[in-house]
């Protein structure tokens, strides 16, 4: 009887309510649903990517990994938006790849006085073993200066040759300090470890859209992949207006 | 209000303090006479101690008691005080408490009021300085204590000891005023520092410069002023013979310099060690190091911080001017940018990347109309090829929108920009801005070819739409 009773109380408690499950820490999550995020997050700006990000944006205080093929640069896009409403503190730049162009950054929101730059210095030509290893580290060091600093709000840093360890390094000091935190890292890197709570693969599709492939979110995985219109309205309008005189700009010479 | 006085002194620490201990003061018995000289302007160096006048004070500090706190609090040292109605008579129940000779015996931080219950004529003649010469006659006289001295007709006493002792023992009763080389609070902070051992390496220099920074400190809330520039200073071992070096940082006199700056003026210690730890790693020493010498250079008032009154709009962290000054230490300058905007039709010089430490703080940042230009831009545009007069950039190039016309910088006569603007699509980055350059065509069509593309024209890659 009293072995029944234990049995039943047990066989209960295996097939757990679904309501017990919501109180438990929003570091655990069902493996169906979105992580509820337990940290602030910021909009993206898109409603497509908000619906299949936890927490409904990019993750404020966690390290976000973004990856493509080397030389191909389409972060703006995705940054400029969610960077516009993060705060009205200093966006740090770490070692961009081209000049961030501030008038066109401004008109997507992005003031100039929040724009910091830092360069890395051209390693000098007779580089030892022993400095190589020093340069590489010096992007890290100003990356991990940034996100201790207090009124920073976003960091974002172009490594390509980070290892893990080291961005894990940068993720701890992120959610130590509740900071945005974007790495930009070659499509190689896809296969390798990372301490990222947020990868993403871009790449600019052939038909004007700006194809996102979510590597790994709190949740389940997803098939398909994203696909976010690439341009902003003005210029889109542009092309529309290009493209409604018939002929391609090309053909008119 | 009595006057009343009291008597400091330091005692010597025998083990040296570690390194980076707050205590690692140069010259402590310094430190603590600019502490005592926010507190009152009457203050004394005498026989190897401090004394000071507290009676006006008291009131506006909280109190004797509060007063003491803050003049010993955090603790420069082991010390010992004593108290009385003049300096003498303080600083005579001082040495009585524990005299100079004595084996000196190290405290645990903080103090204790020594002797204030000697009555002032049961002092010993040794602990006054007047007397100490005398000792061996006045013992003889069977003199032991101040009172017994006192009592010995004054005439006498002038004409045996000398003019002196009677003063000294008129100051000591309160019967003279008591005047002494007051100590003044330096305008200037220059203090020097002998090393314990020869240092060859500049990196090792810091553990020195870390005690000069300390007493710097000191000075600093003293004057209630922060640090501007300073400049460290070292002499190179002249025995050697390359002590006559020269570079940034040595000028072949022997002496090697380097000077810190910091943008605001700042207290701030961990964050002047972070800054000497990075210009000290650039700095290669042609020869030992035995003296170091610090010297502010330009200081300024300090205005009190002004916190949050809401505790949650406080963010962990430290400041923008510290992290960017840090930062510019390592890379240099001329790395860390700030951006400002122009009116301006050549894009190039629409947006200027200044040095923050440059920058100008009255730039007005207008919000340009920049909707249809590029994100990024190339620093410098890059020859694309071209074939069948079409350009190439990794595959052939789709013209989509343009040409947007530019014509601009003819006023600076040299090289004027003469450029059709168009948004092309590659196939592998997305939408690109590229133009034609109308100067570079045909020699028929120079500068006034028909719209870009003819053959011949030279195209560039100036932007990518990201």
């Amino acid at each position: 009887m009293v072995a029944q009773q234990a049995f039943a109380a047990f066989s209960d408690a295996s097939v757990p309510d679904v309501d017990a499950l919501d109180g438990l820490h929003a570091d655990v999550w069902r493996a169906h649903a979105l992580a509820l995020a337990p940290q602030r997050t910021v909009a993206t700006g898109d409603a497509l990517l908000d619906q299949h990000l936890p927490g409904g944006g990019w993750p404020v205080g966690a390290l976000t990994e973004l990856l493509q093929a080397p030389g191909v640069h389409n972060e703006w896009r995705l940054l400029a938006p969610a960077l516009a409403r993060c705060g009205t503190g200093p966006v740090v730049l770490v070692a961009p790849p081209h000049l961030p162009f501030v008038p066109a950054l401004c008109a997507q929101g992005l003031a100039a006085q929040r724009l910091l730059w830092f360069k890395l210095p051209l390693p000098a030509r007779s580089a030892k073993a022993g400095a190589a290893s020093g340069a590489s580290a010096t992007p890290l060091w100003a990356t991990e200066q940034a996100l201790r600093c207090a009124p920073v709000d976003a960091v974002l840093a172009w490594l390509p040759q980070a290892r893990t360890e080291q961005l894990r390094r940068l993720h701890l000091a992120a959610a130590e300090h509740h900071k945005l935190l974007f790495v930009m890292r070659s499509d190689q890197a896809r296969q390798d470890a990372s301490p990222a709570v947020l990868r993403l693969q871009l790449s600019a599709d052939a038909d004007a859209t700006l194809c996102v492939e979510l590597l790994k979110r709190r949740g389940p995985p997803l098939a398909q992949s994203l696909h976010l219109a690439a341009r902003t309205s003005a210029l889109r309008q542009l092309l529309a207006a290009s493209s409604a005189l018939q002929q391609p700009a090309w053909a008119l010479r | 209000m009595p006057p009343h006085w009291l008597a400091l002194r330091l005692h010597p620490v025998q083990a040296p303090v570690a390194d980076g201990a707050p205590s690692a003061l140069t010259d402590p018995l310094t430190a603590l006479a600019w502490r005592a000289l926010q507190l009152t302007p009457w203050v004394a160096e005498l026989d190897g101690a401090l004394v000071l006048e507290i009676s006006a004070s008291e009131r506006l500090f909280g109190g004797r008691n509060a007063l003491l706190h803050t003049l010993l609090m955090p603790a420069l040292g082991p010390l010992s005080c004593a108290q009385g109605p003049t300096g003498l008579v303080a600083l005579g129940r001082l040495w009585t408490a524990n005299p100079p000779t004595a084996a000196q015996h190290t405290m645990a931080e903080g103090f204790c009021m020594q002797g204030d219950a000697l009555p002032v004529d049961a002092l010993p003649l040794a602990a006054l300085a007047a007397a100490r010469a005398h000792l061996p006659t006045l013992e003889r006289l069977g003199c032991r204590t101040w009172g017994q001295v006192r009592a010995l007709p004054r005439a006498g006493l002038a004409r045996r000891f000398g003019a002196d002792l009677l003063t000294a023992l008129d100051r000591a009763y309160g019967l003279q005023p008591e005047v002494y080389p007051w100590l003044r609070l330096p305008e200037v902070f220059d203090a020097p520092l002998e090393l314990a051992a020869q240092v060859e390496s500049a990196s090792a220099l810091l553990f020195g410069a870390r005690r000069l920074l300390a007493q710097l400190l000191e000075w600093l809330r003293a004057r209630q002023r922060g640090v501007l520039v300073l400049e460290l200073r070292w002499e190179l071992d002249a025995r050697r013979s390359n002590a006559l070096h020269l570079d940034a940082h040595h000028d072949a006199s022997g002496y090697g310099r380097l000077e810190l700056r910091t943008a605001q003026a700042t207290q701030d210690l961990r964050h002047l060690e972070r800054l000497l730890a990075e210009q000290l790693a650039r700095v290669v020493l042609p020869a030992p190091v035995l003296y170091l010498r610090l010297r502010t250079l330009v200081t300024q008032p300090l205005s009190g911080e002004s916190h949050s009154l809401l505790v949650d709009e406080v963010r962990s962290g430290d400041s923008l001017h510290h992290m960017l000054e840090r930062v510019a230490a390592r890379l240099g300058p001329a790395q860390v940018l700030c951006a400002s905007t122009e009116a301006e039709h050549r894009p190039e010089r629409m947006q200027h990347w200044q040095p923050w430490s440059a920058r100008d703080q009255a730039v007005q940042y207008r919000e340009e109309k920049g909707a249809l230009y590029p994100t990024w831009l190339l620093a410098t545009p890059q020859s694309l090829q071209v074939q069948q007069a079409q350009p190439h950039f990794h595959g052939p190039l789709v013209l989509l929108a343009g040409p947007q016309r530019l014509e601009a910088g003819w006023l600076e006569g040299e090289n004027p920009a003469l450029r059709d603007y168009f948004v092309a699509r590659s196939q592998c980055h997305g939408l690109l801005w590229i133009y034609c350059d109308r100067l570079e065509g045909k020699d028929g069509q120079r500068g006034t070819g028909g719209v870009g593309g003819t053959d011949g024209a030279q195209w560039y890659l100036h932007g990518v739409f990201a």
